[in-house]
Order: C-alpha cells, then structure tokens, then sequence
C-alpha cells in the first residue's frame, strides 16, 4: 500500500508531499489545472520504471521541469508498504547545462530501513549483504538503475516492489481507442486502455477463475449480459464479443460497438477481478465517471471503493457530483493552486471543514467556489 | 446498473453533510447489496428532509411500492420531533418510512467515538449484517431502536445478503 508520495520540480508539483498512509481509498478534487492529473503522470513514470523503461528520456522531459527550472532535479519518493516490509525508493533526475536529455543525479532503494542499492551519478553501490562485499560499479548517467538490479538472495524483496510498480494501475481510458481486439497478453494496461484486449486475455490468462469476477459484475450493470466470446480470428488475432439474452432474443455485439460507458463498465470489470487476481493493487484513475449515466456513476464508485477497501487502494478524480459525494471529508483530498505560477498544495476536505473552510452541502460548496 | 425501481430497495434522504458521510460508511459495509440503496443529496435541515419527502417522494412511492424511504435526520435533543415527523408521513406510506437519526447531531457522534462519521456508518451496517445491536445502542443513537427494528425487519433480505458483491 503506498502510505507517502513526494514530488518536487515536476510540472506543477513542488515540495508536493502527499501522506496517504491507511488511506485504501481516496479522491482527488480541485479545479482544472490544479494537478490531479499530474499525480497520475507522476505516478505513471514510477509504474513505466518497474515495467523496465529505464531510459531517462523515455520517462520525463525538459518540459516537466517546474517552470523551466532546470537547475535544481526533478524528484520522485515513494515509501510503500508490501507483505509487512516498508520500501522507500528515492530517484532525482538532472539537467545539466547543455545538456538535451535529463540524468540520474541520485537513486536508491532502501527495504525497512536498510539499503538494497545507492547511487550518485554513474556509480552504483550494493551494499555488504549476507557475506558478500560491498560492491560498485558505473551505469549509463541516462538509465535508471531499478530495473537493471537483481535481488541477491531468493528471498530479497526487490522482485516485490519492481512487480508492485509494474502492476500499479494508472488509468485514463479513452473509449474510442478501445476496440477489445488483441494480439497477445498483458497484465500492464496502458493509461488510455488501447491495449484492454490484451489486458482481458492477460487477466484470464493468468488466472481463469477471473472471469467469474467480471461476469459477477457485468450481470449486475447490465442485467442482459450473458457472456463474452475472445475468438481467434487471425494468427494471434482475437476480436471480442459481447452476448447479451433477453428471453430467448440474443445479440451479439462486437466490443468496439459498445457505448463508452458500456466500455468503462468492461474496464471496472477488468480492475476488479486484477485486484484479485494478481493483487493487490495500487490504481489512480482519472475521472473514472467519465461516460457514466448520472444514476450510475455513484455505484460505479462505491463498488470500486468497497473492493479496494477489502484490499488494495485507489485514488480517483473527479468533478461529478455524485462521485464526490461517495467520498468523505477524510478520504477527500483537495488540490489548491493561486495560479499558473504557484505550487499545488494538497489538504485534506476534512482540515479544510474543520478550519470553517466551509459550511453546508459540499458540492454546493464547491459550485460558489468556497473550498477550492 | 442503477437503482432498479420495480424491485425492493432504500432511499436514503440526508439532512446534511454529515449525515451523509455516515450513509456511506454505512453503503461500504460488509454484505450489503449496494445496488439497492441510493443516498439522495442533503437536503439541508430536517424540516427540508420532511418538504423534500413530502413534494417530491411521496407522489413517486405511492407508484412504486417497492421503494422504502430513510429520513436520515438529526434529532437535535428535541424528543418530540419524532412524533412531528411521523405526522407528515401520509398514512399509506408510514410502512415503507423510517425516520432514523442521531439523538443531538453526528459531530457530536463523531467527537464521542473518535471516529469518522464513515467508519461510524460502515459500523453500522456490520452490525445490521451480524444481528448485532452493538454500536446501535450507542446514548445518541438507541432512541432508534423501534424504527431500526421495523426498518431491518423489511429490508434485510434484500439489502444484506451473501451475493452482495459491489
């Protein structure tokens, strides 16, 4: 469970410090442009280090320097609990003059409290462990080290947090781009959901007993929903198809046919029964109710909330009214940012409440603009 | 899907905020079918809650006789508001009407328990899920107990229940 992200220098993120330690599930709130898609984003380069993009130009850019700022790094910390162990990854990334493409400035991976790698620069260091010396050597200054380390005995930690990074979640579907075709497996979804083909046959792939979870869910939102068919119509090829019965009527529908909101209804399918596959999970989407009728967005999202409170977590945004109002004062975070050239803070709704912030139906609230 | 109107299920009508953050807890609880129950927007003040009740769900209930409505609504020490809102419940409809509510107001709830007003709510429904009376018989919140009685009677075998997935 991520309990702590700090981000400094990146984008509209400065100092950002964000506690969310016992927080299974939390939503962020604020205006256009206060950085709640930017938390994803940054997230979202932490998950592409745990799937092995390790090259510093694949993951950030000169622009995401804070106003061009280039003179002090870009940061990323995370400290994450996993099986009981606490993890804290640091990684700062430089600019130096001239140069085109950010480096490593620093990295290190420390596992309750003690080192499993440092770096400054070029020079790695793995620490004295369990009879073997202490050992350096120089990597590439535009690679990031995570990926290329291995654990040094069977029972290191390490494959844990990369698996846990690489199987983060972070989602902000575009329906029109999901078309439910795939040529092949995955168990890691792109941000917009192209690959959700894919994805399905991954989840499937890796545990068959998925399928029950998302055929629980899809009976419930779409009490027609019979099945799915996956066939094979080419070499490696699938196309899915969705059944649907009614009485003795039947239609088959090609997946890329469905509505949006029919689509999101397949994806909240998807994370759930990943959740329980291979989870748990950590998984930020980005307006989630999105497409959803307005009757429906509520139980989209108490359905999501009550299953990563089982376990897992997830963080969403939103500026529905019916998703905020399926959150808490607690569990509400709100983004505040004075202007373009000021730093997003973060606080929660319930500091805000308690200090008089505001008074009456929240929402109401936020339409006068008296919270953010 | 949402709320399937033809079918049994709660509204639950908030008098504000607060009350609303326990509605949720409550529809995170354990076993419950939370496609059977839908939280309204607050209403702002309990006498709102009864108007609301009064002009816009009453004329739908009486077409729907599935439908069950919860005024959820702070009592404010006040022992005879009770009585005042049972008055306004039209007669054909006191059946599928529960009136339920803290006996001063949430804060005060929330300040003795030092808990949130959703974990306050999610206690609530483990203990309607467990047969349990537990944090029901709470000093603000055991004046209830009629009405809770009478509400848990209806709308447990639909409400709370094994199947309940999402």
């Amino acid at each position: 469970m991520l309990q702590r992200l700090y981000i400094h220098n990146f984008r509209c993120l400065e100092n950002f410090d964000l506690s969310v330690k016992e927080m299974p599930s939390a939503l962020f709130i604020g205006k256009n442009g206060s950085g709640k898609s930017t938390i994803g984003i940054a997230l979202g380069v932490l998950q592409q280090i745990g799937r092995g993009i390790n090259r510093v130009k694949e993951l950030v850019e000169p622009k995401d320097f804070t106003r061009g700022r280039s003179d002090v790094p870009i940061r990323f910390e995370v400290d994450v609990l996993l099986e009981g162990k606490q993890y804290h990854y640091e990684l700062a990334l430089e600019l130096p003059d001239n140069f085109k493409e950010l480096r490593v400035f620093e990295e290190q991976l420390n596992v309750a409290g003690t080192p499993v790698y440092s770096r400054k620069g070029a020079q790695v260091t793995l620490p004295k462990h369990s009879g073997n010396l202490e050992a350096k050597f120089l990597v590439n200054w535009h690679l990031v080290a995570l990926p290329m380390i291995e654990g040094q005995l069977e029972s290191d930690p390490l494959p844990t947090f990369k698996a846990w990074l690489a199987h983060m979640l972070i989602l902000a579907p575009i329906p029109s781009l999901i078309t439910g075709d795939s040529n092949g497996e995955t168990l890691e979804p792109k941000r917009d959901c192209s690959n959700f083909g894919e994805w399905f046959s991954g989840v499937l792939g890796s545990n068959f007993a998925a399928y029950s979870q998302i055929d629980s869910y899809l009976r419930e939102v779409m009490p027609d929903f019979k099945n799915i068919l996956n066939p094979l119509i080419g070499k490696d090829f699938k196309s899915m198809i969705v059944c649907f019965e009614e009485e003795q009527a039947k239609l088959n529908v090609p997946f890329k046919d469905l509505s949006d909101g029919e689509k999101c209804f397949f994806i909240c399918a998807v994370v759930l029964a990943a959740n329980k596959s291979y989870g748990p999970l950590f998984c930020f989407w980005d307006e989630p109710d999105n497409y959803l009728s307005l009757s429906e967005a509520g139980h989209f999202i108490t359905t999501l909330r009550r299953m990563f409170n089982d376990s897992g977590q997830i963080f969403m945004t939103s500026h529905n009214p019916e998703a905020i109002r399926k959150f808490s004062n607690e569990n509400t975070l709100v983004l505040l940012r004075k202007s373009h050239l000021e730093p997003t803070v973060v606080r929660t709704l319930e500091d805000i409440y308690t200090e008089g912030g505001f008074h009456g139906d929240l929402v109401e609230a936020l339409i006068r603009g008296d919270v953010l | 899907m949402s709320v399937n109107k033809y079918k049994s299920h709660v509204l639950i009508l908030p008098e504000d905020d607060a009350n609303r953050q326990i509605a949720n807890g409550f529809i995170l609880g354990p076993n419950l079918n939370q496609r059977n129950i839908q939280i309204m927007n607050p209403s702002g003040g309990w006498s709102r809650v009864v108007e609301d009740f009064a002009n816009s769900y009453a004329p739908e209930m009486r077409k729907l006789p599935e439908r069950m409505v919860v005024l959820l609504i702070d009592f404010d020490q006040d022992e005879g508001r009770l009585a005042i809102v049972q008055e306004k419940i039209p007669l054909e409809l006191k059946d599928r009407v529960f009136i339920l509510g803290v006996l001063s107001e949430p804060e005060k709830l929330k300040r003795t328990l030092s808990k949130s007003f959703e974990s306050i709510g999610i206690n609530l429904a483990k203990d309607c899920s467990e047969d349990k009376y537990g944090l029901w018989g709470h000093e603000l919140l055991k004046h209830n107990k009629t009405e809770l009685e009478r509400m848990i009677e209806l709308v447990k075998p639909f409400l709370f229940g094994d199947t309940a997935s999402g």
